[in-house]
């Protein structure tokens, strides 16, 4: 181990917020002047510790008698052998000492597409986002063509997607380097486009085939497409810990679902999210076959038992259908 | 203590028809309990003939032409009648403070109170939460026995430990009144004191399931339960309820429907303990008799447009239309509603042996088929207006419901059934139909038939009639 050496003293998070070169050993820590390493910390001594070799050659941190002495692991210690990612504890500061020839990890591969940053794909989301309102506010137009509603609609619809990941860019510049607020744009409008089309497709499925559980349970998909964006927003925050925020995302969407299902049971006694499907598509949509009315009175005789049954319970206490 | 209410709207049970026709239904208002909170009315009774004309001989009939000086025989009725008229109230069985107020009196010279149903309804139905008392014109009281209910007719006698003076007397074979005849309603309006009010018996009333009799006169909240007498002192009627759209616009229980209970109770050794059994056998009678009657004969088809709906219009239901008709619109909605313009009065809040039924004619040349069909799902979403799951109605069970793309003879439709059962009664049931047409890109049917408090047969035999009745005339 040579010099010269790093002193880094470290954030709680250990990011490191001040790095100091000093050339040789020992280096002198406290809060006086006539320090190597000058801490602004008033629970640090004006002459707190000193970085040296001992006798085996090793570097150690010392004591100089200091009232709150050295920590490191919850423990107080008087000398301490540092190792390049020993952190101690100097009052209120956390500092660690590295050597010149300190091993560093390889550099990351670099996934991140640098062209598609800044204006390109936030034009793209806030394009996303503002085809998305405009067709919400064309599907539920039932008066007569009149510009200013569609307008409204964009301004609302993009006003939106702008405050939200404007929220995010805003986290990003904090916990990240840059805004990136065009990335966080087209996240936004990428799920949005995703959240309608699955609406839609549910629906059609759900007409189309007679398959009323995908209108019943269609808030999960909306929930897991959620998480998912957040997803996105997190990596373009911190791509390194793209694994960790895939665990967070899925454990958020199972949450949501397990809280709608709840809310679900609580509020009308079953898990769907609808007492019956009342999507109505156009006819050319339909695929699968009508009943006969024999069919579907057949069906109705046979909630009878259940209805029945439930006559005997509490109020509260009926049994839950799904 | 229950906050003072109204009694409601009698057609309440009605969601989505009342919805549909808030200008046009009528409203009746139940004539019980409940002092306060309406406004009273003030309309004066009429005014009376200058000429003194002698009082008829008491006999069976009154159908003499020549009438008394109306105020003089009030006041000769109230004084000879203050004996036997009583104040009934529900009270709370902790506290005993006073939960709901109505009318009764005592028949002939024995312990028997006649009364209307719905003034003794949380006796009957919750005896271990409310008991009932009465007070007599002296203020004095006592506690009151239930011995029989008529819901249908909404009638109840009770049994007190006093007996009446001989007053009122029920005529052995049916009064025969004429229209115009002066009556007189008695009672305890608003709690505030017993009353006479004077006013005309105006003939029998078909709209209602069971006959009532309709009485020109002022009847306020408290007074239902009272007698209305002729002045002769022969009981016409018992005051049940008013039309609060209406000016003194009253209904009475015919005596003989009294008779008919009377009867009953001097059969029965002892009064029954849980009267809950016996309104559920007759509102199951009731649901017998209304269904057997809606589907007598064939529902009757009406257009609209293409479509061919199955309508029921007869003295009891009564159909309205309506459209949206707006400039500035896409489209255009032709409604029809059919439904019955009395229930039966169970409690406050139930009301049920009803039936409704209602049309919806949606189309439009100019919105894309994306757009209308988005347009006809919100509509198909009855969540706004006639709710099925209504919010937590304990009285009944969660709604159970089936759901299928079905073809009648001659249109494909998305149909919905919701069932649910009532805790209480046995056997009874409350249906919903709904449906919506599959056929057409821009067009669409939408039907509804709410059935309240039926037999899960008859459920599903009127579900399966006005089901099949859906069609349409010729393919698009």
């Amino acid at each position: 181990m040579n010099g010269p050496w790093f002193v880094e003293i470290l954030a709680r998070s250990g990011e490191v917020l001040q790095r100091l070169r000093v050339e040789a050993l020992p280096i002198r820590i406290g809060r006086g002047y006539g320090n190597d390493v000058i801490l602004d910390d008033d629970y640090a001594a004006a002459a707190h510790a000193v970085a040296e070799l001992d006798a085996d050659g090793r570097l150690v941190l010392r004591d100089l008698g200091s009232r709150n002495g050295i920590s490191y692991r919850g423990r107080r210690h008087a000398v301490l052998a540092l190792s390049g990612d020993t952190v101690a504890r100097i009052g209120h500061s956390a500092l660690r000492i590295r050597p010149a020839d300190y091993p560093v990890a390889p550099e990351l591969r670099d996934r991140t597409l640098h062209r598609w940053e800044g204006t390109l794909p936030g034009a793209a989301g806030v394009l996303l986002v503002g085809a998305a309102s405009l067709f919400a506010r064309w599907l539920s137009d039932i008066q007569a063509m009149e510009l200013v509603r569609y307008v409204e609609a964009l301004a609302w619809g993009v006003g939106a997607a702008l405050l939200w990941s404007g929220a995010w860019a805003f986290a990003n510049r904090l916990f990240g380097r840059h805004a990136r607020l065009g990335r966080h744009l087209f996240v936004v409008g990428c799920g949005l486009l995703a959240l309608s089309l699955t609406a839609l497709l549910a629906s059609v499925l759900a007409y189309a085939f007679s398959r009323e559980a995908f209108t019943h349970y269609a808030s999960h998909a909306a929930t897991l497409l959620l998480a998912g964006v957040i997803y996105f927003h997190l990596c373009t925050i911190r791509p390194p810990h793209r694994i960790r925020y895939r665990w967070i995302c899925a454990a958020m969407a199972l949450l949501g679902s397990g809280l709608i299902l709840v809310g679900n049971v609580q509020r009308s006694g079953r898990f769907s999210d609808e007492l019956y499907m009342w999507v109505l598509l156009p006819p050319a949509l339909r695929v699968s076959p009508d009943q006969g009315i024999d069919q579907f009175m057949r069906e109705v005789d046979g909630m009878q038992a259940g209805l029945d049954r439930g006559r005997g319970r509490r109020p509260g206490d009926d049994e839950i259908e799904d | 203590m229950r906050p003072s209410r109204l009694r409601a709207c009698l057609l309440a049970s009605c969601a989505a028809a009342c919805a549909a026709l808030t200008a046009a239904a009528p409203v009746l208002q139940r004539e019980g309990a409940r002092p306060a909170a309406q406004p009273p009315l003030v309309t004066p009774p009429a005014a009376p003939p200058a000429a003194t004309l002698p009082a008829p001989g008491p006999g069976e009939t009154d159908d003499s032409a020549a009438l008394p000086t109306p105020s003089g025989a009030a006041q000769q009725l109230y004084a000879a009648a203050r004996g036997d008229l009583l104040q009934i109230r529900m009270l709370l069985r902790n506290g005993r403070s006073q939960s709901t107020v109505g009318s009764g009196f005592l028949i002939g010279t024995g312990n028997l109170v006649l009364t209307n149903y719905h003034v003794v309804s949380q006796m009957a139905l919750d005896p271990a939460v409310y008991i009932g008392e009465y007070v007599d014109t002296d203020g004095k009281g006592g506690p009151v026995e239930l011995m029989a209910v008529d819901v249908l007719h909404d009638l109840a006698v009770l049994r007190v430990d006093r007996t009446g003076t001989g007053f009122f007397r029920m005529p052995d074979h049916p009064v025969r009144l004429t229209q115009g005849q002066y009556l007189y309603a008695l009672g305890n309006p608003l709690d505030l004191g017993f009353a006479i009010s004077e006013g005309a018996y105006n003939g029998v009333i078909t709209r209602s399931f069971y006959e009532q009799l309709m009485f020109t006169g002022p009847i306020n909240s408290g007074m239902s339960g009272g007698p209305s007498v002729t002045a002769a002192g022969m009981v016409a009627g018992i005051n049940v309820s008013k039309r609060r759209d209406g000016e003194s616009v009253s209904f009475l229980v015919p005596v003989h429907y009294a008779q008919d209970l009377l009867a009953r109770v001097a059969q029965q050794a002892h009064p029954p303990k849980n009267f809950n059994p016996l309104i559920a056998q007759q509102l199951l009678a009731h649901q017998r008799a209304m269904i057997d009657r809606l589907l007598a004969e064939p529902l009757t088809i009406k257009s609209m447009g293409p479509y061919r709906v199955p309508v029921r219009e007869s003295q009891q239901l009564r159909c309205w239309g309506r459209s949206n008709f707006r400039a500035e619109a896409e489209y255009t909605v032709d409604a029809v509603s059919c439904a019955m313009e009395a229930a039966i009065y169970v409690s406050d809040t139930q009301q049920t042996g009803h039936v409704s039924m209602t049309h919806q004619y949606l189309r439009s040349a100019s919105l894309h088929p994306l757009q209308f069909a988005a347009l006809a799902s919100s509509r198909f979403r009855v969540d706004r207006t006639g709710r099925i799951d209504t919010a937590r109605d304990t009285r009944l069970t969660r709604p159970a419901c089936s759901e299928q793309f079905v073809h009648t003879a001659t249109l494909p439709l998305r149909a919905v059934t919701c069932v649910r059962a009532y805790r209480k009664f046995a056997g009874l049931y409350n249906f919903t139909l709904l449906t919506a047409s599959t056929d057409d890109a821009r067009a669409s049917l939408q039907s509804r038939l709410d059935l309240a408090g039926v037999s899960y047969d008859n459920g599903t035999r009127a579900t399966r009639a006005f089901l099949s009745a859906l069609g349409r005339s010729a393919p698009p």
